[in-house]
């Protein structure tokens, strides 16, 4: 009886690891496939021979280098000013004598419930009048600000615990605010900032709508946009679209084989402190 | 009590840089989008006032507004059912697997692509037989022709196939915070537990259930308000289409500012949304913190 239930325990949760894993390896084959065979409904048979013009294609006509350089500048940019800022306000917050830190604590938290598309609208009428449309800048911004909330309330729960000796010997000993900022709060603070890292990474990485809203020049698109582009561009072509799903894919994928306990403990960090 | 006594501008160049930039970059715009809800505005030429006329063809003229909402929240309520799933999953990896992290990490994978990856990926899945959709040829290898669908054409259907690619999406994120939050719980109070003769389900009724409230709360409250915003996954997807069927707020909103040019009233769509969010998220925690009191 007792086998049996593990058993069934057992098959259950195969089942789920392949419900969630065989549709990206499908991905995977289909990339490889030519379109022949992806068309005659051989769906499990792997390719006969990989393809693998269809990730050469996929890259030169794609643009595949020039997105992802573009989501690189972007969320590299993205990630610097997020960790800057929120840890700078929450410093303050945590450590300054002064009266309104928890009204600013509250006009972040509230943010956080603002949903990001009902800023749209207004955000492209403001961005146009300011000639800052089909910038770098119209992501940039907006990325950064939607990502600051979060951030401040995981690096804040975490200053808050720090015990309060460490600056105050500083302090005595002639140590400017900027000097105990830098060289005593940040070095001490590193594994939250890590966690911001991972969840701004991720969620700015895979941002969709705001690049596909904002950006128009082919110069400046980012990889989810990109991909987007490429897949209503060439329709038919089946195995250069998947190609380029799985390169689209690759490096968040590459990122999480390395780090995967890292990243899934900073995506419930994020979560449960949210 | 916090220590440093600085001075104001010191204060100020501390937190100004982020506030400002958050202030000009969320707050305003959603006064903004309240102000451009009153208008009707095609975004050039010059303004008129109408007043509460968007949100009174909004509330009582719009033949898609309403079904829009019933889709948004159906997507909640189908989110949600799906965390009791994840619990239960949760419970079974940490009592039958010796080293569940693993499997939690590959249940997680869909959690960290992009939607477009996603939609994409489930597009081509559920696309016809002639174009390489996997989910028909398999249905028709299995002899069940007749289960064969146009899954994101069919009016009836499409909102369903868009339901079932985000629960798939999303299976390993709640799972993965249940996991965490039963992994947790001391094993002393289970050994203590056994002794009494509470054991197995039994056990999880009494102890893993209660102490996973707070948890619990967490994941349904991220379920929800997630699905409340739900949106790139329907542009990827459909865009809100065959004839408005998998419309939801968001998409509406953008379909009728952007497509349509009427900025006045994708706004007044914008700001429901705004206040539908902000009202939900208060009322689900009222009601978990009343569920929380009742089982401490």
């Amino acid at each position: 009886m007792h086998k049996l239930k593990k058993g069934i325990v057992y098959l259950l949760i195969a089942v789920l690891c392949v419900t969630q894993l065989y549709p990206l390896f499908w991905l995977l084959t289909y990339s490889l496939k030519t379109n022949e065979e992806i068309l005659d409904g051989q769906f499990f048979a792997l390719p006969k021979s990989p393809v693998w013009d269809n990730y050469s294609n996929a890259y030169h006509s794609g643009h595949y280098l020039k997105y992802l350089s573009n989501s690189v500048i972007v969320t590299a940019t993205v990630m610097v000013c997020v960790i800057l800022f929120s840890s700078m306000v929450a410093f303050a917050i945590t450590r300054f004598r002064f009266k309104w830190g928890n009204l600013i604590m509250l006009i972040f938290l509230l943010g956080m419930m603002i949903p990001l598309q009902s800023t749209l609208l207004p955000l492209m009428i403001i961005f146009r009048d300011a000639h800052l449309l089909d910038t770098r800048w119209s992501l940039i911004l907006p990325y950064v600000a939607f990502s600051t909330p979060i951030a401040v309330f995981i690096l804040s729960g975490f200053m808050k615990t720090i015990p309060h000796e460490i600056e105050e010997s500083a302090y005595i000993d002639g140590a400017s605010v900027y000097r105990i900022f830098r060289s005593i709060i940040i070095p001490i603070s590193i594994p939250p900032v890590m966690t911001v890292c991972i969840l701004t990474f991720i969620t700015i990485w895979n941002e969709y709508i705001l690049a596909a809203t904002f950006i128009s020049d082919e110069d400046l698109k980012t990889l989810p946009f990109g991909v987007y582009s490429f897949v209503s561009q060439y329709q038919t072509n089946y195995g250069n679209i998947g190609a380029f799903l799985v390169m689209g894919a690759l490096p968040v994928i590459l990122l999480y084989f390395i780090l995967s306990e890292k990243i899934t403990k900073g995506m419930v960090a994020g979560a449960v402190k949210g | 009590m916090n220590v440093l006594k600085v001075p104001a501008r010191t204060i100020a160049v501390f937190i100004l840089p982020a506030l400002l930039l958050y202030v000009c970059i969320v707050f305003i715009p959603i006064g903004v989008s309240f102000y451009t809800g009153t208008l009707d505005w095609d975004g050039i030429n010059t303004a008129k006032h109408v007043g509460f006329d968007n949100w009174h063809r909004m509330l009582f003229d719009d033949p898609y507004f309403w079904p829009a909402v019933r889709h948004t929240l159906m997507y909640a309520v189908f989110s949600m059912t799906e965390i009791p799933i994840c619990l239960l999953m949760a419970i079974l990896l940490v009592r039958f697997i010796r080293k569940p992290n693993r499997i939690v990490s590959i249940y997680f994978t869909p959690v960290i692509l992009s939607v477009v990856i996603i939609g994409q990926l489930w597009s081509t899945i559920y696309s016809p037989e002639s174009m390489g959709g996997m989910l028909n040829s398999v249905l028709d290898s299995l002899g069940l022709d007749s289960w064969k669908h146009g899954w994101l054409t069919e009016k009836n259907i499409a909102m369903y196939s868009i339901y079932i690619v985000s629960l798939w999406q999303y299976f390993g994120y709640h799972l993965l915070i249940q996991f965490t939050g039963v992994q947790n719980i001391p094993s002393e109070i289970y050994e203590a537990a056994k002794i009494d003769g509470a054991d197995g389900f039994k056990a999880d009724r009494y102890i893993t259930l209660p102490m996973i409230v707070p948890i619990l709360k967490i994941s349904l409250i991220l379920a929800f308000i997630g699905s409340l915003q739900s949106f790139d996954l329907v542009m990827v997807m459909t865009q809100g289409g065959p004839a408005h069927a998998t419309d939801v707020i968001s998409t509406h909103m953008y379909n009728s500012s952007f497509l349509s040019q009427q900025y006045g009233y994708g706004s007044a769509i914008a700001s429901f949304l705004v206040v539908l969010c902000l009202v939900f998220t208060i009322i689900i925690n009222t009601i978990m913190d009343r569920v929380e009191r009742r089982y401490s």
